[in-house]
Order: C-alpha cells, then sequence, then structure tokens
C-alpha cells in the first residue's frame, strides 16, 4: 500500500514539474511560430510583406500558408522541427548582432537550397492529375518519377510565388490567366 | 382592245416569271465551296481561343502547323509558350494594338495578354524539364561561346556583321536583343540557331530541330532535321551519312520506320532499320538512356584543330569521361553489330586520328608557328596570307573531312575529300612555308581583303564586360 503512495506521489511530482515545463515550451513554440513573430526582425519585414500580398494567403479556398509551413520541416517531424526552428531561431539572433548587411540575393539562394519537395507536397498533394494542365502533368511526372540524376526541386521552376514586391495583392481567384510555372531558375 | 391589254399583261408576267425563274434555278444550282472550318470545344482559355482565331486568318500556316502538332491533342495552346511573365524586358508591345481593332475576330481589350514572340529552351522547360537540362549542358547550347573563343573570323572581324548574321549565325545563334519598345534588334532576329542566346539567359532554341509549329520528335529523328547546318566542306556530316550504309539502308527502307513512336521508346530494330543521326547521339538503345546532349556520346573532338578527348576540349571541356561516353556508343552499336565489328571499327578511327595529329597537324602546326615567330606571317589578321587560309583548311576542310568521314563510315570523304586533299595541301603548304624561310621573304599580304568589318567584341553577355 505504501510503495503505492509512493509511487503515486512521485507521477503527481512527474506532473506537477513536467505539465507547466510542456505547456510553456509547447505556448512558445505556437508564439514564435507566426507570421507575425517572424516579421519582429527587421531582416524579415520585407519578405513577411510580399507573403501577405501573395497567393499563398489571398485565394479562394481561404487558406494561408504561414512561413513555417514552407520553411520548416513538418511538425509531425517533431524531432527535426523541434530541431531546426531552435538552431534557426537561435543563428538568426547571433547573425543579427554579427552580420552588418542581410545580403537578400544570397538568403533567397539558401532558401531555395534549403527547400525540400515534401515541404511543399505537404499541402500540394494531388499533382499527376491536371487535365487542364497537361504540360504541367508532364513536368510534375518528371520531378515525383524523377530519372536518376535527374531530380528537381519544386522551387526550380516555381520561384519568386511568394516573395515578390507587388503593387498589389495577388488574389489567386482573380488573377486572369492561368498560373504558369517559370521554367528551370538555373537554365 | 381591252382583251388585247389583259392579254399582254399577262404574257409580260409569264415572262417575267420564267425569267426570275430562271435567275433562281441559276442561284440554287450554283456550287459554293465550303470554307475549312476549325472548331474548338476545348477547355482553353478565352485569350488563347482569341490567339488562334486571329492568327488563323493572319497566318494559316502557324496555325494549321500547330493544329496537326501533338501540343493541340493535348491543349496546349498559344499561351503556353508565348505567354510572358511579369517583368519580362521581350514583351511585344506592338502586339497590344490588335487588342482594339475592331475589324478583327477577337479584337477586343478583354482578350489583351502580354506576348513574348521569341520561345526559349527555359519557357520549353515548364513542361519538358529534363530535356532542357540535358540540352543546356550540349555544345549545342553553347556553340556561340566556342566560336568567339576560337575562330578567326570573328575574333579577328574577317567578314561583316550581316555575313555573321545571314550566315554562322544562322546555325550558330544570335545574342538576341529588345529595345525599350520590346522591338527586337533587327541584325539579331529571325534567328533558330543551336546556341541563340536568350533574352532570359537560356541557349539555343528547340526549334532548330523540332520546327515550329509543330514540334514534332518523328522530323527530329530524320537525319533531315539536322543537315541544315551539318553540310559543306567544313564538316560534311549530312553528305557522310547519305555515302554511308546506315544512309543508304535509312533511304532505301525510311517509308518502313516508325517515326512517330513515344518519346523514349524508339528501339532499334522494332522502329527502325539503320541508325539516323539522332539514333547514335540521341536517343536510347539498349541500357543507354536518351539524351538531348548531342555532343555527350562523342569520344573525340574530330572537329578541333588537334583532335582531342571531350574533356580536354579547352574552349569547353565536357563534364563527360571519354571512356564512358565510348562505351555507351558502343552499346548503341551492339543492338545491329558485334563486338568484334565494333572493336574494330574503332581501331581504324583512332588510328585515323592519331594520323591526322601526329602526320598532318602537328607539323603543319609547328611550321605555321615558326612562319610567325620569323615574322614572315603577319599575325594583325588572318586569312589576308595565303599561307594562313591553307593552314586552315588543312584543319578546317580536309581535316575534317577525314576524321568525320572514317567516324561515319564514308570512305570516299575519308580519302579524296580527305586525306587526299590534306596531302596536297600540306605539300603545298611545306613546300612555300619552306621557301619563305629558306630566302626570308615575308608573305604577301592580301591588301584588298573584302568586307572585313565584323565587331571584334567578344559577346559581353557572354563573356562579361571585359
Amino acid at each position: 500500500m505504501k510503495k503505492y503512495i509512493i509511487l503515486a506521489s512521485l507521477v503527481l511530482l512527474g506532473v506537477i514539474i513536467a505539465f507547466p515545463l510542456f505547456s510553456m515550451t509547447y505556448y512558445t513554440m505556437v508564439r514564435t511560430s507566426t507570421p507575425d513573430f517572424c516579421a519582429t526582425c527587421h531582416e524579415i519585414k520585407p519578405a513577411v510583406r510580399a507573403w501577405r500580398s501573395s497567393t499563398h494567403v489571398n485565394n479562394a479556398q481561404g487558406f494561408v500558408a504561414d512561413c513555417m509551413d514552407c520553411h520548416l520541416p513538418a511538425p509531425h517531424k517533431t524531432f527535426d522541427f523541434f530541431f531546426a526552428k531552435t538552431y534557426h531561431g537561435a543563428k538568426d539572433v547571433v547573425k543579427h548582432f554579427l552580420i552588418k548587411e542581410y545580403d537578400r540575393k544570397k538568403n533567397r539562394e539558401a532558401a531555395y537550397e534549403s527547400f525540400d519537395n515534401a515541404q511543399c507536397q505537404k499541402c500540394h498533394r494531388n499533382l499527376l492529375a491536371m487535365p487542364g494542365k497537361r504540360g504541367a502533368m508532364l513536368a510534375h511526372r518528371s520531378v515525383i518519377y524523377a530519372r536518376p540524376g535527374y531530380e528537381k526541386k519544386c522551387v526550380d521552376c516555381h520561384y519568386d510565388l511568394v516573395h515578390s514586391e507587388t503593387m498589389f495583392i495577388m488574389y489567386k481567384q482573380y488573377q486572369r490567366l492561368p498560373y504558369q510555372a517559370k521554367g528551370l531558375r538555373k537554365l | 382592245m381591252r382583251k388585247k391589254l389583259v392579254f399582254i399583261l399577262v404574257g409580260l408576267m409569264a415572262v417575267g416569271l420564267m425569267l426570275s425563274g430562271a435567275v433562281l434555278s441559276v442561284n440554287a444550282q450554283q456550287n459554293f465551296p465550303k470554307v475549312k472550318e476549325f472548331r474548338i470545344e476545348r477547355s482553353i482559355p478565352p485569350e488563347a481561343v482569341a490567339c488562334i482565331e486571329c492568327h488563323k486568318a493572319s497566318n494559316p500556316g502557324i496555325f494549321d502547323d500547330w493544329a496537326r502538332s501533338r501540343h493541340a491533342s493535348a491543349s496546349i495552346t498559344c499561351l503556353d509558350c508565348h505567354l510572358a511573365q511579369p517583368g519580362d524586358t521581350d514583351v511585344a508591345k506592338a502586339h497590344e494594338k490588335y487588342y482594339s481593332q475592331k475589324d478583327l475576330p477577337y479584337g477586343e481589350q478583354k482578350y489583351k495578354v502580354p506576348i513574348a514572340a521569341i520561345v526559349t529552351p527555359k519557357d520549353c522547360s515548364r513542361c519538358h524539364p529534363d530535356e532542357a537540362i540535358q540540352y543546356s549542358k550540349s555544345k549545342h547550347a553553347n556553340t556561340l561561346e566556342i566560336i568567339w573563343k576560337l575562330d578567326p573570323w570573328l575574333n579577328k572581324g574577317m567578314n561583316s556583321d550581316n555575313e555573321r548574321k545571314t550566315g554562322c549565325f544562322n546555325c550558330h545563334g544570335t545574342v538576341i536583343k529588345h529595345d525599350k519598345n520590346g522591338i527586337v534588334d533587327h541584325a539579331t532576329w529571325p534567328n533558330v540557331g543551336v546556341g541563340r542566346l536568350n533574352v532570359d539567359g537560356s541557349k539555343g532554341s528547340c526549334t532548330s530541330c523540332h520546327t515550329r509549329h509543330r514540334f514534332s520528335v518523328a522530323e527530329a529523328r530524320m537525319p533531315e532535321a539536322c543537315d541544315q547546318c551539318h553540310l559543306g566542306p567544313d564538316h560534311p556530316q549530312i553528305e557522310i551519312y547519305n555515302e554511308s550504309k546506315h544512309g543508304t539502308m535509312y533511304h532505301a527502307y525510311k517509308d518502313e520506320y516508325n517515326f512517330n513512336a513515344a518519346p523514349g521508346t524508339w528501339t532499334p530494330g522494332t522502329d527502325y532499320r539503320a541508325p539516323t543521326c539522332a539514333a547514335c547521339h540521341m536517343s536510347g538503345s539498349g541500357k543507354v538512356m536518351g539524351t538531348h546532349d548531342v555532343t555527350e556520346r562523342i569520344s573525340w573532338e574530330t572537329q578541333a584543330p588537334l583532335t582531342v578527348r571531350p574533356q580536354d576540349f579547352k574552349p569547353f571541356p565536357a563534364g563527360t569521361d571519354w571512356k564512358v561516353e565510348r562505351e555507351k556508343m558502343k552499346n548503341v552499336c551492339r543492338a545491329c553489330h558485334g563486338d568484334s565489328w565494333i572493336n574494330d571499327f574503332y581501331n581504324g578511327f583512332d588510328k585515323v586520328v592519331e594520323d591526322y595529329n601526329e602526320i598532318y597537324f602537328k607539323p603543319a602546326k609547328a611550321k605555321f608557328d615558326e612562319l610567325y615567330e620569323k615574322g614572315l606571317l603577319d599575325k594583325t589578321k588572318f586569312f589576308d596570307e595565303r599561307l594562313e587560309v591553307e593552314f586552315y583548311e588543312l584543319w578546317h576542310h580536309e581535316g575534317r573531312r577525314a576524321r568525320m568521314g572514317t567516324m561515319m563510315m564514308a570512305p570516299d570523304y575519308t580519302w579524296w575529300h580527305g586525306f587526299y586533299e590534306c596531302k596536297m595541301h600540306f605539300a603545298n603548304f611545306m613546300e612555300e612555308a619552306n621557301h619563305l624561310i629558306e630566302t626570308g621573304e615575308k608573305a604577301y599580304v592580301a591588301k584588298d581583303f573584302p568586307n572585313a568589318t565584323g565587331d571584334t567584341q567578344k559577346p559581353p553577355k557572354i563573356f562579361g564586360n571585359k
């Protein structure tokens, strides 16, 4: 009997310590995962501003892809997600003080390099059946069933899509012309 | 009297009726030809319908080609390739006026779209990325850089800009320029050269081989697709091919060839009997995968002055290993030939290359350099002294014919158009060179060399502003 009491109180103690710890971590993660939080750094502000007027925010579905939806591993890859987020957060703070000027062009390239197709394909999953866009079907097949040596990234063709300076809000549903990928960026 | 009047009136009416009846029956009998129509019942954007309807009238040839293409079958319309991207500098401003021309079908503002006339490999890469990547690595795509590094006609300004536009650059490609209004520089257009430098930075033109607006795979598989450029005294590949047994068999059996096999499925023995240019240099065969890098499977640079391996070709070193590439080419041969045939053929070819390099080219080059060193030849220009022309033709004309004739099995090009001419030129060249060296006499410089007015600045878009 006594044994159970000790055991139960140990569990209770664990919960008392762990619950606030977990919930605070969770709360921190949620607070630091919003575009508003990303925009607190002046280096990132223009990127967030451009994103706000892009089709990743303005579409008929009302769907919004946040910064971390594209720029971090999926949250269900818990370890990767936590590690990448903490690492980038810490690195950004250090770099903020060390680097004189933020090189937008260089960082854009670095972002393209870091993108994994899986990040895009979290949302864009049905890419092979597009009867109205057979060219896109053909191109997507060459990515999803890539010939060895010809592995490609989504961002190789779909670039300057979100963080491009525009005068207007790019409502996807009001775009008159069909969206086209731009072709291979490095060609 | 009254009776008579009625009679006349009735008679006139009868004649009138008969006449009108005759006119009617003439009309009814006339054969009105029916206008050939093309209906579009597809899910394509109304802007694309406007393109098609208007250009069907203004350029029926373009329209008809497209209508017969596989693009049309797949509902790939004008817009998929010609729609300009935001920020493009080549938007055709002059085209926009048609959208307010009321007498045109679809001449309405609501159909207005930004259009670029020139379609580039980058545009094609939207749907055909692998082909575009492969092509970008080829000597085809980079030929402008190569000729500007090597060629004395360009670097010494020995021909005129228009001779270049209508001659050299027609195959090699121009550096496309636009003015502020999106109007293309007339000195750079029209052009579908394989190495055309486009405003978006991509190199080449897919329509060199897949001509507009059919973009046919079948056409590019035929040797006729290559023969606009690969002919003549300096690289008679099509003549060589036609002389070879491969060419003979192609001409005899081409009506049996299945040129329309789906991309990546064209199979020797099944779809064709003897290979065409594309069959050996591009198409997949056996374990070898197909490629749009036409220069990939090459193991000797038979067009270079001194024959070298592709990875050692200084103006544009290939990212390949010649041993791997030769094995690929042998694999292609194996579809129809046994190993001893293939290996013994390559032994003969390698020997020809060695002979050309060691017996013909190197001694001539050494003598040529000696003439410059001793100041007997003048370095300021090229082609204005006879020995320069003779040396040039030794490697650029008959030297190539001998090597290429061997590689593609045309004995007449190896010997009579090749080594025979090399021997004669070599002997004459040496005779005159030795004469100058012995007497110390300077070579005659042609003072009246015509039309040597071309720009000698290497294109800054390729070489930077040096």
